[in-house]
């Protein structure tokens, strides 16, 4: 028995050897994954900091779009107090908020301003913005502060001229309190970081999966492979193997390329909330490893299950975007988190990455939970993928 | 040595519908591979198998080879049931006999050593042994992608014969080789059958007369799944009563259905 057992292991060392140098000589192959897996990433990040920049800097800006503010003198006084310069809308203001052009929203001062306020009757004022805008809209908040802290000033000195205290304006004192670390505020926007690092692991098993499999049949390499004294599981493991950590692989470097590309963050209030270090780096390949085993099981064996290499191209698509795609769940489910996220393979990768990028240390049953199914789709796979490798030659 | 009884196999198959477009579940239909295949092949002999396409030779060859059972019938390769230590003291080269392009001719000989148990030093000091045999020298450090149809068909044998097994199985060899690699393929299995050769037990299975004349001390006729003669060149030619050989396979061969070679 144990002879048998030496056996089947060093069988599947030798055939997860060949398959690690077989994969690592397909340069061509090898640069389309990783290209992408290293750059796609960092890039997307970049770009979201690059908006978030942009966001800040209007913020400091201080500026406010106003289309006649000539009827309005008393506010302009006020928003010159506030140290905001007043930029003049342009006349087609609406036209070019529509069309993207107008990133800030406008602020429409009627004719009649300045004599209906100094007469009490309440006149109105327009914030004009577009909601598929989304820079302009962004910015509607912040005008309408302005506007509350304008009415807020003209009360006050109302009721002081009548001698009321002007807290009887403000019965309540609310204050906000954010219990979110700065870590997982800024984890609403590094929200992609986790897909990223799992449409890599699933990239980097595939090509090697389905070369091990259907294309080892379309060479005609399989039937002199299984004519070896070598029971089929072993075949089947050493295989697996190279797949799994050419995962791992592109997993790793997609990860870390991440570290280098928080320091090229351009927003600043991001750079000092988005911190990805060792930690992270360790955390998040750790979290792939069940994902790496059962997808790259799975793959397999719909590979060997299909009859040609088109075939189980299609259904590997299939598994790519099932998997890649389940984080969306998230979002469709806003609810909060469901005690099934964490038993389906990606969604529980996830789900627990989003954990660690907000500072938190997940429990262990909770990590046992995606490495149990991890576990569970590999050993069923690969008992199918070696059942089913001999009678694949004949098909 | 090699024998072979009585074999059985069927398949099912699926059945194209009438229709080009058809989104019905087409019916099977069972094939009957071989039905009474009986191949006694000793050591230090060349035993062929002589055949027209589709006659059962393949699928014979991939049930020695352990890639599914017999329906009924039995193998035995030096007197084992098929299963790993068979097939450890077999070399097959099997009808499909891919390389893997990216290694070099050396690694993909080496590669099967070492699956054969073979250590890593032993398996390399044997690819080049073989590649002296077969000519195959200068290609054993070139990757295998370029190779033309002889050079990958010598790599391929090299490969199955990297555990110099005492049985050699070959499915179809010549199919694609020029005279000249044929030529040589020749000079090896008859080497391969020479007690300086190790005297192999060699099955060789073809569809063209001419290799089985030059090549088979024993000849197995097979047709549409059965072995229907058995015996040397000469005494097939006495059986038919011919003096071609192509005639006397032709009678033998389709003796009872005429021309009905599938």
């Amino acid at each position: 028995m144990s002879r048998i057992t030496h056996n089947i292991r060093s069988a599947a060392w030798v055939v997860f050897l060949k398959e690690l140098v077989d994969a690592t000589r397909d340069r061509r192959t090898l640069a389309r994954i990783l290209i992408p897996a290293v750059l796609m990433g960092p890039l997307m990040l970049l770009a979201l900091s690059g908006l978030l920049a942009s966001f800040e800097e209007r913020a400091d800006r201080r500026e406010i779009v106003v289309a006649g503010i000539e009827h309005a003198p008393t506010l302009r006084n006020y928003l010159e107090r506030q140290t905001y310069t007043i930029k003049e809308a342009p006349a087609d203001y609406e036209a070019k908020l529509r069309d993207n052009k107008l990133l800030d929203p406008v602020l429409v001062v009627p004719k009649d301003f300045e004599r209906e306020l100094l007469e009490g009757e309440q006149p109105t004022l327009e914030l004009v913005s577009d909601a598929a805008n989304q820079r302009a809209s962004a910015g509607v908040g912040t005008m309408q502060r302005l506007m509350t802290g304008f009415g807020r000033e003209r009360a006050s000195l109302q009721l002081a001229l009548r001698g009321v205290p002007s807290a009887l304006l403000q019965p309540v004192d609310v204050q906000e309190r954010d219990l979110a670390s700065p870590q997982a505020r800024a984890s609403r926007l590094t929200g992609i970081v986790p897909m990223f690092i799992m449409m890599a692991v699933l990239y980097g098993a595939m090509t090697a999966a389905l070369d091990s499999t259907a294309g080892e049949r379309e060479r005609g390499s399989l039937e002199p492979l299984m004519m070896n004294p070598v029971k089929p599981i072993a075949t089947v493991v050493g295989k697996w193997g190279a797949v799994a950590l050419l995962g791992m692989a592109v997993a790793l470097l997609a990860d870390l390329s991440f570290v280098p590309a928080q320091w090229l963050i351009q927003s600043d209030s991001l750079q000092a909330m988005f911190s990805f270090g060792a930690r992270e780096v360790v955390a998040f390949l750790l979290l792939q490893l069940p994902l790496a085993a059962g997808v790259g099981a799975l793959l397999m064996a719909l590979a060997i299950r299909s009859k040609t290499f088109k075939e189980a191209q299609a259904s590997s698509a299939l598994v790519m975007t099932v998997v890649g795609m389940a984080p969306m769940v998230t979002m469709f489910n806003p609810g909060g988190e469901a005690a099934w996220y964490l038993w389906l393979p990606g969604l529980a990768q996830n789900t627990l990455m989003m954990e660690v990028l907000k500072g938190e240390t997940p429990t262990l049953w909770r990590l046992a939970q995606p490495a149990l199914v991890g576990l569970a789709l590999t050993a069923v796979c690969l008992w199918d993928v070696a059942r089913s490798m001999r009678s694949a030659v004949a098909r | 040595m090699i024998k072979i009884e009585q074999l059985h196999k069927s398949f099912s198959v699926k059945a194209t519908g009438g229709k080009a477009l058809s989104f019905k579940r087409p019916a099977k239909q069972v094939i009957k591979a071989v039905q009474g295949i009986t191949v006694e092949a000793a050591d230090g002999r060349i035993t062929g198998l002589l055949g027209p396409n589709g006659a059962g030779k393949t699928t014979t060859l991939r049930m020695l080879g352990g890639l599914f059972k017999p329906d009924s019938g039995s193998i035995t390769v030096d007197g084992l049931p098929v299963g790993q230590a068979a097939l450890a003291r077999m070399g097959i080269l099997s009808d499909a006999h891919g390389l893997y392009p990216r290694l070099s001719a050396r690694e993909n000989i080496v590669y099967y050593g070492r699956l054969q148990g073979m250590s890593r030093d032993a398996a390399n000091a044997r690819a080049e042994q073989l590649a002296d045999m077969l000519d195959l020298r200068p290609l054993l450090d070139r990757r295998t992608d370029g190779f033309s149809q002889g050079e990958r068909m010598k790599t391929s044998l090299a490969r199955a014969l990297v555990h110099d097994p005492a049985n050699i199985v070959l499915d179809e060899p010549t199919n694609g080789l020029d005279v000249l690699a044929t030529r040589s393929l020749r000079e090896t299995l008859r080497h391969l059958r020479s007690p300086e050769g190790g005297a192999k037990c060699i099955v060789f299975s073809t569809h063209i007369m001419q290799e089985v004349e030059q090549l088979c001390d024993r000849v197995v006729i097979v047709s549409g799944g059965r072995s229907v003669a058995e015996g040397t060149v000469e005494e097939l030619l006495a059986q038919a009563g011919e003096r071609r050989f192509e005639d006397a396979f032709v009678k033998l061969a389709f003796a009872n259905k005429e021309g009905a070679a599938a």
